[in-house]
């Protein structure tokens, strides 16, 4: 009859979610809601699988053993925020008004916004296939973002909390800086208007993307193989990209699922492998304070590197060493 | 295409090909708003014979004055499909720019269409489908209604808890007023309006002229749409909080009687044989509901179904 998704949020929207918003008079809400509890309900999958999967694999082939796991706690704390869907329920709150101007200016000056089906009609109702093409796309995307993220000093000091794990693990692939989630919603976003992102689409199919980006974070001795690693982003590769010595303004392997943008760009790194995380460079707040205090570092350290706004984009080196 | 499809591909083969004997038992197109897909469902059988992927979002749907064809609006996509009223067939498509809510006003000649994501409301001329004026207007517009005469569309205005009049002579805003929290679906009804509040447990009586609300009518928390049935003597209310569906007698306009389906109500619309088709927006179903014993049964289709129509030789040209 019905999948499970669709009965939990079906049954989090008439239970808990209308009721609250009736009180609270918020009903204009209500479709938003239940997008909310379908993205939440697939969090929560997706926090199970990559749970099931990731754990026995980190304690099967660890790259590191830690005497304790204090850190990892926070990490996990960054993963409910994200995957439940808080930080984005909020993010799509505040951003709900300023898109739908976009799309209404854009509108008026005759530009609907296209969708790759009507560039290529032949992808109606191929639905993996039209995924496949939105994924490849947004992972296009996602490298340059990322990419820009390590180059202009002041967003460097924000990514820098993602790097700033010295105990990587699976959970690590949330944790991130509130800012640089915003900046993020907001490249998305121009992007969405560009070709026109289908929202919850494919969900199985996002769920499945979303756990090999955990994956790639994850604390094991895990490699594609040659060519898989060329193909898809790998636990392997990923790691170089958070090694000390690639913490910084200049670093390497900066796909998420594909290293095909690394490979063409000439940002890959196939010859390191499972180096030690972290960045030398970020107090040490950033490495182990609790949420709010990485937040706090976080600014502090993106306020320091806008008062050097003269200050020329550092070699890796010299950036992990002491750019802060 | 799912595996249910490729077992009802050798019924459809069997099917005689004339438009009027493709579908002699009817077809519910039921848009699923969730998945960018309508199921086609055997109003007879029960049974889904097969979904059609559209864009993005499919929300409403209604048919042109000639009844000739069946336009649905793709509010994500941006687009206007275009099917055949028997078979279901897609004919065309056309850019439109968010296409939420759409009726034609009752003479034929103006299509309005709201834009609830852009805060805008289109009137076209139907039979060319060119924009005559576009009205910005806060905010969420969501439903349409029409006077009798054809001179007046209402809108309601979900952001801002008011009801839009608009003049389709002079192209302009006659009135907004307020009609209670987040009204959403509007209806003519005897010389008024009547408009289902969600944000509340009533549905407004307004005078037309002016907005003024005269009266409301208790039928559950979540009022969210209205649906006058075929012989016009019962008006029905859907309430998403409550998940219920109810009758109100359409002269008094009291409730009669109540139907807890669940699963959040949201469109009707109504079988030859009495039945009311209504699309549960939060469990991927429809309920096919007997008014007379109360009974409903659910069918699958797909996520956050919301407009539904029953294809019946009756309606087509």
């Amino acid at each position: 009859m019905t999948d499970p998704f669709t009965l939990a949020a079906g049954w989090l929207q008439e239970t808990l979610l209308l009721p609250a918003l009736y009180q609270l008079g918020l009903m204009q809400w209500e479709e938003i809601s239940f997008n909310w509890a379908m993205f939440a309900c697939y969090g929560v999958a997706q926090v199970i699988v990559t749970l099931a999967i990731c754990m026995p694999l980190e304690r099967w082939r660890p790259v590191e053993n830690w005497p304790d796991q204090k850190a990892v706690w926070v990490d996990i704390f960054y993963t409910m925020l994200s995957r439940i869907g808080v930080l984005p329920l909020v993010t799509f709150v505040l951003f709900y008004s300023l898109q739908v101007s976009l799309n209404g200016w854009m509108t008026d000056h005759g530009w609907v916004p296209p969708t790759l089906e009507r560039l290529f009609p032949f992808l109606l109702g191929q639905h993996v296939l039209s995924f496949i093409c939105y994924a490849i796309i947004l992972d296009f995307a996602e490298y340059w973002r990322h990419r820009l993220s390590h180059r202009f000093a002041w967003w460097w000091a924000l990514h820098s909390l993602h790097h700033a794990q010295r105990q990587m693990t699976f959970w690590s692939d949330d944790r991130n800086h509130l800012l640089d989630e915003i900046i993020s919603v907001v490249w998305f976003m121009v992007i969405g208007l560009a070709i026109g992102i289908p929202p919850l689409q494919f969900p199985l199919l996002v769920l499945m993307l979303r756990f090999l980006e955990s994956l790639s974070h994850a604390n094991a001795r895990v490699s594609f193989g040659w060519l898989g690693d060329r193909l898809l982003i790998s636990p392997r590769f990923h790691r170089s990209h958070h090694g000390v010595l690639a913490a910084g303004q200049q670093s390497a392997n900066y796909g998420a699922i594909l290293p095909w943008w690394d490979m063409l760009f000439r940002t890959a790194d196939f010859d390191r492998a499972y180096v030690r995380t972290g960045d030398p460079g970020a107090e040490e707040l950033m490495h182990t304070g609790t949420y709010v205090q990485q937040q706090m570092a976080g600014l502090r350290r993106m306020r320091k590197m806008m008062k050097r706004r003269s200050a020329k984009p550092a070699p890796a080196r010299a950036a992990a060493g002491g750019a802060d | 295409m799912d595996r249910r499809s490729f077992l009802a591909l050798p019924l459809l083969a069997a099917l005689p090909v004339s438009p009027a004997d493709a579908a002699p038992a009817g077809i519910a197109i039921v848009l699923n708003s969730g998945d960018a897909t309508l199921s086609l469902l055997d109003t007879a059988r029960g049974t889904e014979i097969r979904r059609v992927p559209v864009l993005r979002e499919p929300h409403h749907i209604t048919i042109s004055p000639n009844r000739r064809e069946l336009l649905i609006g793709d509010s994500g996509g941006n687009e206007m499909l275009f099917l055949d009223p028997l078979t279901a067939e897609i004919k065309r498509r056309m850019p439109v720019a968010d296409p939420y809510h759409l009726a034609f006003s009752p003479n034929g000649k103006w299509l309005v269409v709201t834009g609830l994501a852009r805060n805008q409301v289109d009137v076209y001329d139907a039979a060319s489908m060119q924009l005559a004026k576009r009205f910005p207007i806060a905010s969420m517009p969501s439903h349409v209604a029409y006077s009798p005469d054809s001179k007046v569309a209402y809108v309601t205005l979900q952001g801002t808890n008011k009801v839009g009049a608009f003049d389709l002579e002079r192209l302009s805003l006659m009135w907004t007023a307020e009609s209670g929290s987040t009204p959403a679906g509007v209806v003519w009804h005897n010389g008024k309006l009547l408009c289902a509040n969600m944000g509340t447990d009533f549905v407004a009586v307004m005078d037309p002229a002016d907005g003024r609300v005269e009266r409301r009518i208790r039928t559950g928390r979540g009022a969210h749409q209205i649906f006058p049935s075929p012989d016009g003597r019962v008006l029905w209310v859907n309430n998403r909080v409550d998940g219920t569906t109810v009758s109100l007698d359409a002269s008094t306009l009291m409730p009669v009687r109540s139907y807890k389906l669940g699963g959040g109500p949201d469109c009707i619309d109504f079988g030859a044989d009495g039945r009311l088709w209504v699309t549960l927006r939060f469990n991927k179903s429809v309920a096919v509901l007997d008014p007379a014993t109360g009974s409903f049964e659910t069918l699958a289709v797909g996520r956050s179904p919301h407009g539904i129509w029953l294809t019946q030789p009756a309606r087509a040209a």
